[in-house]
């Protein structure tokens, strides 16, 4: 195996600690109900279980050996009339604790998505997707396991252990008391194999991930690999790591298998002694053939719960484990929150204005500084720059999905944090570089922008943004299914989709994302239309990078090393022939060199509903009507 | 501890079979003697502990009642513990072997599946899903290594015991033994029909699993869009539907479970009830020992009680037949074989490549090549021009054979491609392509990879510095032992081109291909990474992939491609001559410097 090969590896070696326990408690306690209910349920199937071996033994001292078959009969009768309950109870207790598990489940993923929706982007930037899910899938499965199964076995196990100690007593004291002397053995053994069978379930577990690890990459790299003729190193790296997975899953394995066996060994010297001291005291009236069977029933009964004693506590250390990644993400406070006392800004159609703002993500990396701006209500402006200057932290600034580290940033003349975050949030409409569509109906993703928004309104809004036509030209219409994250649609549809969606929100800020990628010159138009619809109803900033959006806004940024470097009209920044310049020929080249492209006419267009559209003629007449005013 | 040899040496395409159950046999091949040993062991295991019921007998029936016999007391105490050891030995071997066999098979079976996922064609990776892939992988070998170590053996342990203590109750007395047994088969019928039910409910809990967990990853990648348009609560009455949805299901799935259970219980209690009675009665007439009824007790629980989980056992079984069947689609998928053909080569490639009527097609309906002519001289340079899906890397995917052609003939240094062996070709050929996969390993281990010898640290450094990427990595916290990817240094595109560049340096092919390495940089790196390049061609067979004229215009061989066909052959002087796309090409950057003058002065020139 290489020296430095990496891979994901989760935590396993919690200790069970008490404080996330009784946190773990806090949350069943709603529920104390259930959890009453199927502890007495399994208390009552652990004491009817013990007493059906104390009815075996009656049957034989009371019934068999003087010959009386009443009393077989009505001992019969009694075990009989348990079994119906201790049948009901095992309905109930499967039932309970389930369905405990289920409801426990059910709020622990309530309350951690209700907690996500509250998050700062600041907490989404740093932390990947897989491993929030594994917390909202996995580890809210495995702490419900412990409250409902966990805390099943371990009654069970108290209950199991401690009647037949009783029934144990109740015939024979002494021999209750050499069994009792067994179970220090027990323990030790039982400890002992359980530490060394868990060190090897660790190492199995960390060595699988590793091995899923060194699939993922082999396939995503299978193209490397089969140029780079790798195959055979691969095998013979892969070949160790489950090697080495065999060696330890091996020797979990067989530990598990000694166990077992040592267990029943100590049992069976238990009731050798019995056999032998019972032996004596049956000829001398202290002791009953009934009730030799019977000690031999109830030793084998509380072997069970040891048995299961490695597995259990493995299990219970992966749930509290879960339970402390569970709690650390919903200790996590939210980086923004609502100030005391802020208010309903009721518009924000007035003039934004930055003043000294600075920006970090990192401290020793500063983003923005002293930047200073003053925007008029309705302005437009675009940001044009390079890559990591600072352009789209200025809009997510104005968002306020981030707030400045220095300076204030006002609307309205007044500082923003004033503001509720659902107010500022609620007025702004945002579309991306690449836009996200929620699985579910084009209908279901524009009503997003505005969910009281009638379907009148829902397509007057898809029809400014020019999202109409092509929504109507699809199987299902408005109905279509867009798939997960808009996966069947191409990029220029989505793009139109979540225009219109803003559009449907009449945003007072308008925000917008140009996509670098390109899409076909009727959908740009159709976007570019959508967009005149926004800016003229809203202040708008757009990270700018076509020339035609370009040349419309108000006012034009260029945003480098975290300042405006210049600032002022098309024309006005054109004379300068300063960076602006040198940014918009540039630009004015590409466009046009792929406009003129003699390849161009057989571009790919984009795909729509899995279906490659290739051709010189990719435009219905229907879309060409609608496409004219801009031709 | 040693890894069972004869896990790597099975071809376990010879397991194939339209029937799973014989599939499961023919893996099990030279895994058997292990297998069969757990069996017996088991049998033997079982054996003794009916052995220790009948010496409770024994001791019931003649030693307790003769007080000159008490002196065997400690005798039988000790064959019990005796009995107990053997029964725990054999039970703790049969274990043993289990493991060997189980893990042993999934070793196999991994190793099985790792090697032919990464000598599957091109053609098959093109069709399927990562995540699929390593689900079947991981998930389903878990289930095949479960199905031996828990439902092969759990199936012989249950046959076992039942015979084993049904033939002691006959032995007994006939009558009592057949009447013991009426249950078995109605709890085998009930178990069997509840657990189809059981295993529907939970599929559909499953599916609604999925469906919560897409919700949660939807919400959590548009988090954007969910701010930005403040629909939080929204998004939770979403969630909370599906979530709610997902407790309903559970709770279907749980009553069948709660059901299933008791009712085996009142089954198993009323023929435990009727046979207490009826061998009650037996003792009570004298026609059975006291003793023997103590035993028949133990050995009644011994048969009902492994009935009971019958059914869960042919259930686990089916999801184990349904995983193997997942492997063993992938395993039943052909491998392109690295060694075929009839040239085998000695030494290193010239590198001259003819290519004659080619016509290339993925899929059969829909040909991306048509009638590809060309020849290229050892140390030439080609270049290929063209638009996206005009054919460039169809074109050159097919020199190391990663596809097949179907007709026309490619030749290189006079042999047919398709008689030289796809491993010797990759060896010769190495690739740059526009976006470069790197390891989460080293960067050194980037570096070297593949190269399949051992490599000083200085080469190492040479290919780096060759490449132009030396001082990048200098300037990283561990140097070339940094490592790339999420637990170390994101690169950006053009760091990755050039580790991509350094790796190629070192393997040092004949024959080089350039796919658009150089279109999705910045200027800056774009200049450094074009430098690098033109010290790797020298002497090599290159092939460039382009899309601009700057690109192409130093090469030997210029074609043309358009929609699968060469529009244009020649050199730059030649082609500028013609009049074609590629004279509208390079002409358009002086038609385009124009419009940009045009437009510069329009804008300056309007009055503010």
């Amino acid at each position: 195996m290489s020296s430095d090969f990496q891979y994901e590896e989760e935590e396993f070696d919690s200790q069970i600690n008490g404080g996330t326990l009784l946190r773990i408690l806090k949350v069943v306690r709603p529920h104390w109900r259930w959890v009453a209910g199927f502890l007495a349920c399994i208390t009552f199937v652990s004491g009817s279980e013990a007493f059906f071996t104390y009815l075996g033994k009656r049957i034989i001292d009371d019934g068999i050996v003087p010959g009386n078959q009443t009393a077989v009969l009505q001992t019969l009768e009694l075990y009989g009339a348990i079994a119906i309950l201790f049948s009901l109870a095992v309905f109930s207790f499967i039932f309970l604790a389930g369905v405990l598990g289920q409801r426990v489940r059910y709020d622990l993923r309530r309350q951690v998505f209700d907690h996500l929706q509250t998050l700062s982007f600041s907490y989404f930037d740093k932390t990947p997707i897989g491993w929030i899910m594994s917390r909202v899938n996995s580890d809210t499965e495995r702490m419900a396991d412990l409250v409902t199964w966990g805390m099943l076995d371990v009654t069970w196990a108290i209950m199991n252990i401690s009647t037949a100690l009783v029934f144990m007593a109740t015939i024979n004291w002494q021999l209750a008391g050499l069994v009792l002397l067994m179970i220090p053995v027990l323990v030790r053994v039982a400890i002992y194999f359980k530490a060394r069978i868990l060190t090897e379930y660790r190492e199995v577990r960390k060595t699988n991930s590793k091995i899923t690890a060194s699939y993922n990459e082999t396939i995503t790299g299978v193209r490397v690999v089969k140029a780079l003729r790798r195959e055979e190193a691969n095998l013979r790296e892969f070949d160790d790591l489950a090697s080495h997975m065999y060696r330890k899953s091996f020797r979990a394995a067989w530990l598990s298998a000694l166990f077992l066996p040592v267990v029943q060994i100590i049992s069976a010297v238990a009731i050798g002694s019995i056999l032998w001291y019972g032996g004596y005291q049956a000829t001398l009236g202290g002791m009953t053939i009934g009730g030799i069977q019977a000690f031999i029933a109830y030793i084998t009964f509380m072997m069970w719960p040891v048995q299961d004693l490695a597995r259990v506590y493995a299990d219970m250390q992966q749930a509290v484990a879960s339970a402390e990644r569970y709690f650390s993400l919903m200790d996590t406070q939210a980086e923004l929150v609502d100030r005391p006392g802020a208010v309903e800004p009721g518009t924000l159609r007035g003039e934004i204005e930055f003043e000294n703002v600075g920006f970090h993500y990192l401290p020793e990396k500063p983003v923005l500084k002293n930047f200073n701006l003053k925007v008029k209500p309705g302005e437009t402006i675009a940001l044009v720059g390079p890559t990591g200057g600072g352009k789209s932290t200025t809009v997510n600034l104005i968002c306020r999905f981030y707030e400045p580290k220095s300076g204030v940033i006002r609307i309205n003349g007044r500082d923003y944090t004033e503001y509720t975050l659902e107010g500022i949030h609620s007025r702004i409409g945002v579309v991306l570089q690449t836009p996200h569509l929620f699985s579910g109906t084009i209908r279901e993703n524009l009503r997003y922008g505005r969910l009281d928004a009638t379907d009148a309104e829902i397509e007057e809004a898809a029809k400014l943004a020019g999202a109409h036509e092509f929504i109507l030209s699809l199987d299902h219409g408005y109905e279509e299914q867009v798939g997960e994250g808009g996966v069947l649609l191409s990029t220029g549809q989505k793009q139109l989709i979540s225009l219109a969606r803003a559009i449907l929100a009449k945003p007072d800020i308008f925000i917008m994302d140009e996509a670098t990628s390109s899409v076909d010159t009727l959908t740009e138009a159709l976007i570019q239309r959508g967009m005149e619809t926004l800016m003229r109803n809203s202040t708008s900033f757009i990270i700018a990078h076509r020339l035609s959006t370009i040349r419309s806004a108000d006012r034009i940024l260029v945003i480098e090393n975290g300042g405006i470097s210049e600032m002022g009209s098309h024309a006005e920044l054109m004379r300068q022939r300063g960076h602006y310049y040198n940014l918009y020929t540039k630009q004015f080249r590409d466009e046009l060199a792929s406009h003129l492209d003699p390849f161009a006419h057989n571009v790919v267009v984009q795909p729509s509903n899995g279906a490659t559209s290739t051709g010189e003629h990719p435009v219905s007449n229907e879309a060409r009507v609608v496409a004219e005013p801009f031709a | 501890m040693t890894v069972p040899e004869q896990a790597f040496q099975y071809d376990l395409r010879r397991s194939l079979s339209s029937r799973p159950l014989v599939g499961f046999w023919r893996i099990v091949h030279g895994f058997r003697k292990y297998y069969f040993s757990a069996v017996a062991a088991l049998a033997v295991s079982a054996l003794m502990q009916t052995a220790s019921f009948l010496l409770v007998r024994e001791l019931v029936d003649h030693i307790l009642p003769n007080p000159e016999q008490h002196h065997l007391l400690p005798l039988i105490a000790a064959g019990f513990v005796g009995l107990a050891a053997l029964q725990g030995a054999f039970s703790f071997l049969s274990g043993r072997f289990a493991a060997r066999t189980a893990e042993g098979l999934a070793l196999r079976v991994r190793h099985s599946m790792y090697n032919h996922i990464q000598r599957l064609s091109f053609t098959y990776h093109d069709k399927h899903q990562t995540g699929e892939l390593i689900s079947r992988s991981t998930s389903d070998v878990d289930a095949i290594r479960k199905f031996f170590s828990e439902q092969a053996i759990g199936i012989g342990r249950i046959l076992i015991l039942f015979t084993v203590n049904f033939t002691a109750l006959l032995t007994m007395d006939a009558s009592l033994a057949l009447m013991s047994i009426i249950a078995v088969p109605l709890v085998a019928i009930m178990s069997q029909g509840f657990f189809k039910r059981i295993s529907n409910a939970y599929e559909r809990l499953q599916e609604q699993e999925a469906v919560l967990a897409t919700r949660v990853q939807e919400n959590l990648s548009g988090v954007r869009v969910v701010k930005a348009f403040a629909r939080q609560d929204y998004e939770r009455e979403k969630f909370d539907k599906q979530n709610f949805e997902q407790y309903r299901r559970g709770r279907r799935f749980l009553m069948m479970h709660s059901l299933f259970w008791p009712l085996t219980d009142v089954i198993c209690f009323t023929q435990i009830l009727f046979s207490y009675f009826y061998a009650s009665s037996l003792v009570i007439n004298g026609s059975l020992t006291l003793g023997s009824y103590l035993a028949y007790v133990s050995l009644l629980t011994m048969i009902i009680n492994p009935i009971r989980n019958l059914g869960r056992l042919i259930v686990d079984m089916s999801t184990g037949l349904v995983s193997y069947n997942r492997v063993m689609e992938v395993i039943r998928v052909d491998l392109e074989s690295l060694t075929d053909g009839s040239q085998h080569p000695q030494g290193d490639l010239r590198g001259d490549v003819v290519v004659k009527g080619l016509h290339f097609a993925y899929e059969s309906n829909h040909e991306v090549l048509h009638d590809i002519h060309f020849t290229v001289k050892a140390g030439q340079s080609v270049a290929l021009l063209g638009s996206t899906g005009s054919g460039k890397t169809s074109l050159v995917g097919l020199l190391p054979r990663f596809y097949e052609y179907k007709s026309g003939s490619i030749t290189v240094d006079g042999m047919e491609l398709k008689t030289i062996s796809r491993g010797y070709m990759r060896q010769q050929i190495g690739i740059v392509e526009q976006e470069p996969f790197l390891f989460s390993r080293s960067i050194r281990e980037n570096i070297t990879y593949g190269v399949g010898r051992e490599v000083s640290d200085e080469e190492v450094i040479t290919a780096a510095r060759a490449a132009a990427v030396h001082d990048v990595i200098q300037s990283f916290p561990e140097g070339y032992k940094t490592l790339v990817g999420e637990r170390g240094v994101t690169l950006s595109g053009g760091q990755k081109q050039r580790v991509a560049l350094a790796r190629t340096l070192l393997k040092n092919p004949r024959i080089l291909i350039l796919d658009d390495a150089t279109s999705s940089v910045d200027s800056e790196t774009e200049d450094e990474i074009r430098q690098a390049l033109l010290r790797l061609m020298p002497g090599r067979t290159t092939f460039i992939i382009a899309h601009r004229i700057q690109t192409v215009r130093h090469a030997d061989l210029i074609l043309v491609l358009d929609k699968g066909r060469i529009v244009q052959r020649g050199t730059h002087a030649e082609l500028l001559a013609q009049d074609g796309i590629y004279r509208q090409v390079n002409d358009l950057q002086t038609r385009i410097d124009e419009e940009v003058e045009k437009e510069v002065n329009d804008v300056i020139g309007l009055p503010v």
